[in-house]
């Protein structure tokens, strides 16, 4: 995983840079936030709308939210092993919960481990890569005459394509799939920046939610 | 290399936004039981919002970025790794931008 963490948090240390956030402020974005996909749709957005103004701030917090929806999903899964656990073992942990951490926590779990630092541990091993690869990320951009000759804004599209793909092989809601995508194309055309992933990703749940059927 | 006044705003914002998705589900198990429905959509919205991000840029048809995908797709047919698939989209946009394409 490591090595994913490192690739990831350099490249939204040289793309932040490219949006002109100093070092400081890549470095404290990944430390509230954490979470490679959503920064880098963050730092998209910001190439189109900016990062100020009530509606540039609105819809990257908003594509953060959705981007990282399937925290909330991982939060209740974990309620059963850490309800139990004081708030200073419980906020840490999930605030640095990160998807490869989870599934070996929900693995762990079924194995029987019952210690609720397990999660904070794997978790914080996640956290130096992303730190360093971000500062690492950060200084080389400015060393660089042009970061877009590497394609570095293309990686981002890349991850996601290529987990998209391995989604849609296995039990994928095809029907939401398609309506996020018309949705997707249309909001592009319209309000194209960080409103085309929202409503994609909230029509994308809502389709899902409404043709569910109990098996 | 310090915190810019203007950029506090954008970092509160995303920090709320970060923290409700981190420790709302967590808590909400306090409230509310997560349906098999609710399950299903929370599951479905990462790759609605993959979607989004995606789509506009194959719209868009630039050769490099539409090249890239392509290679990407057959990448994950092959060797199931998306960071080798990202990295290998990455190159490929870069060398196709080098040469002017």
């Amino acid at each position: 995983m490591a090595p994913g963490i490192l690739v990831y948090g350099m490249a939204f240390g040289i793309l932040a840079r490219q949006e002109n956030l100093s070092l400081l402020e890549s470095l404290a974005m990944s430390f509230v936030v954490y979470s490679g996909s959503a920064q880098l749709a963050a730092v998209s957005a910001m190439g189109q709308g900016g990062f100020v103004g009530l509606d540039a701030i609105a819809s990257i917090a908003a594509a953060i939210v959705l981007l990282n929806a399937r925290y909330l999903l991982y939060g209740a899964a974990l309620w059963p092993w850490m309800g139990g656990a004081p708030a200073r073992v419980t906020l840490p942990s999930l605030f640095y919960l990160g998807d490869g951490n989870w599934v070996l926590s929900m693995r762990a779990h079924a194995d029987g481990e019952r210690d609720a630092m397990y999660v904070l541990g794997s978790g914080l091993s996640s956290f130096i890569p992303w730190m360093a690869g971000t500062w690492v990320g950060s200084i080389a951009a400015g060393l660089l005459a042009n970061p877009k000759a590497l394609g570095v804004d293309f990686l981002l599209v890349g991850f996601c394509a290529a987990m998209g793909v391995v989604m849609l092989k296995a039990k994928a809601d095809w029907t939401s799939a398609a309506c996020a995508l018309v949705v997707a194309l249309v909001v592009d055309r319209l309000a194209p920046g960080g409103w085309t992933i929202v409503a994609a990703g909230l029509v994308g749940g809502l389709v899902t939610y409404v043709r569910f059927r109990e098996t | 290399m310090n915190i810019r006044p203007e950029f506090l705003p954008l970092l509160f914002a995303v920090a709320a936004a970060s923290f409700f998705c981190r420790v709302g589900g967590f808590w909400f198990m306090r409230l509310i039981r997560v349906t098999p429905r609710v399950e299903a959509a929370l599951k479905s919205t990462p790759l609605a919002v993959m979607i989004g991000i995606v789509a506009p840029v194959a719209l868009r048809g630039n050769i490099p970025e539409l090249a890239a995908l392509a290679t990407i797709v057959a990448i994950m047919r092959w060797v199931p790794n998306d960071l080798v698939a990202a990295l290998a989209g990455v190159a490929v946009v870069a060398a196709l931008r080098f040469l002017g394409l």
